[in-house]
């Protein structure tokens, strides 16, 4: 138990200490919460639902970059310079290792979720109940599942380089294509079709049911599951694969 | 004495080519062994495998007793790996005190860098920063961290300058004084023959010699009798049937007889009428016959 506790804060400090993830995941959702709610007039006709939905919006794009990138890039790193092996030949267990590598990301995930909030309360005054910001931000952290089994899908690549270049390009197609930038409804009838199929969407949609003062849909949540079990498949099936070579 | 280390009959495959091949050997508490070979002689696939990070196509090993992947081996273990690679995002300090309370009796930090060298400087850095220097100090303490009873290293001293070769193979001693079983890897043989107490001769992924550097030097260190003539073909003909002379090459237009009596191949010279020209009396460097010994290994058995 205490080493598993000293493993976990290893791995937060690790990723506070990350410039990638201060950056993708704390400093970019909140300059751009700011230039969408302040900045640049979107025309919402609702302006404190629109503060509330894209607040959403940028927390969900936090927790989903840190989730492919941060966590699949750092995989892809230590196996690349032999870390990986050389934790194989301690004597401590994969299961720890692993099992502290997600608390850890989740405490992180929690992290960002509050900092961005409060950028929120304090850019744009979102008001919010209780309920509400606990609510959504708990879907937030339990919803990003399938993007840590993403970001472990991502870190089974040999080239650092090939999984920093992919993890951005899903990263960024996601959080466009599933309407996290800019709502699915003012994009094309097709995107939108396609959108509501992404992970992204759904696990955006979740949080802005809440804010709006609904529950998160069955739907949401059932696509969501399907994507984790996908991810998780696939990260076995070319496990299996990697090692049989 | 225990057995640390017992590999019987163990072979390993990689796609069709045979890394190594059917090597035994056993070890015991306290030996320092070096494992001497070419590059490709099999050196560090054997102690991949003597890791757990490979597992052998056919035979066993066993280290204590036990599967080298068993916890109860990993506590006992220490090791520094050919490439050298820390984790990022903490620093040296840090590592340390993380990795040591995997063990059950860890050495302090005190004792760590009373060993490695570790300098202040080192500790605070973060290791990503880290010089090649500072990362092999560091990683040198990692694998000493849990107070191993057997320590593993593949190639250690590759990268490394002379003070830190110096401070390495001192600190190797006095783990070696305390009763530690230490094997390495290297193909530099004044290396094995500085430090180590037996040396396993890889060539080709099999054990060519075994033996206490004085017995492995005795075996190769061989005198030779080198000279020109017009028709090195006749000579290595009939110089070849004569059982004194071990081994017989060319090498830079020059004949090299290789035997443990030169005097009688001298004479052997003048009686078969080879044509010897520039004759000379070697007695042999060892560097250059551990290199003969390596690549001649099949026309010398």
């Amino acid at each position: 138990m205490k080493i598993l506790r000293l493993q976990c804060k290893a791995e937060i400090l690790r990723v506070l200490r990350n410039p990638y993830f201060v950056f993708w995941s704390l400093l970019m959702p909140i300059v751009f919460y700011f230039i969408f709610t302040k900045v640049v007039n979107t025309g919402a006709p609702d302006k404190a639902e629109w503060q509330a939905h894209y607040l959403m919006s940028m927390t969900a794009f936090s927790v989903m970059g840190s989730s492919i990138m941060t966590l699949g890039i750092r995989i892809v790193q230590e196996r690349q310079h032999g870390w990986a092996t050389f934790m194989r030949l301690t004597p401590l267990s994969d299961t720890v290792y692993f099992t502290a590598q997600m608390m850890g990301q989740t405490v992180i995930h929690l992290f960002s979720i509050i900092v961005i909030f409060t950028a929120g309360a304090l850019i744009n005054g979102v008001s919010l109940t209780a309920l509400e910001w606990i609510s959504s931000g708990a879907w937030i952290l339990i919803a990003s599942t399938p993007f840590l089994a993403l970001g472990t899908l991502i870190g089974l690549m040999r080239r650092v380089e090939t999984a920093a270049g992919i993890s951005n390009v899903i990263y960024m197609a996601m959080a466009v294509a599933g309407g996290m930038w800019m709502p699915l409804e003012i994009m094309p009838k097709i995107m939108q079709t396609i959108g509501k199929w992404l992970p992204s969407y759904n696990f955006g949609n979740g949080a802005w049911a809440i804010v709006q003062g609904n529950a998160p849909e069955w739907r949401n949540i059932l696509i969501l599951i399907a994507y984790l079990v996908l991810f998780m498949l696939l990260s076995k099936y070319i496990r299996r694969k990697q090692e049989a070579m | 004495m225990t057995e640390i280390v017992r590999i019987q009959h163990v072979s390993k495959t990689f796609q069709d080519k045979k890394a190594v091949n059917n090597v035994s050997f056993s070890i015991k508490k306290g030996e320092v062994i070096a494992i001497l070979g070419p590059n490709g002689a099999g050196k560090t696939t054997t102690i991949s495998m003597l890791l757990g990070l490979l597992h052998p196509t056919s035979g066993s090993i066993q280290l204590f007793g036990l599967n080298p992947s068993e916890k109860k081996v990993r506590e006992k273990i220490g090791t520094m790996l050919q490439e050298v690679s820390v984790m990022n995002g903490l620093k040296s300090k840090e590592l340390l005190e993380l990795i040591r309370n995997y063990y059950p009796n860890p050495l302090s930090l005190k004792e760590l860098i009373q060993l490695t060298g570790l300098t202040d400087t080192d500790l605070r850095t973060r290791a990503e920063k880290l010089s090649g220097g500072q990362k092999r100090r560091l990683s040198f303490a990692l694998a000493l961290s849990g107070n191993p009873d057997l320590i593993m290293f593949d190639e250690p001293t590759v990268g490394m300058d002379i003070t830190s070769r110096n401070r390495f193979w001192k600190t190797i001693k006095q783990l070696a004084a305390q009763g530690k079983t230490i094997i390495f890897t290297t193909h530099y043989l004044q290396e094995a023959d500085d430090v180590a107490e037996r040396i396993l001769l890889f060539h080709n992924g099999s054990i060519i010699a075994d033996g206490t550097p004085a017995e492995i030097k005795a075996r190769i260190a061989k005198q030779a009798v080198s000279f020109t003539t017009n028709d090195p073909f006749q000579a290595f003909e009939k110089l070849n049937q004569h059982s004194v002379v071990t081994n017989i090459y060319q090498k830079n237009e020059r004949i090299i007889v290789q035997t443990g009596d030169t005097d009688a191949v001298l004479a052997l010279l003048f009686e078969e009428k080879v044509g010897a020209q520039q004759i000379q009396i070697e007695n042999g460097k060892l560097e250059e016959a551990f290199e003969q010994l390596t690549n001649n290994h099949q026309e010398a058995m």
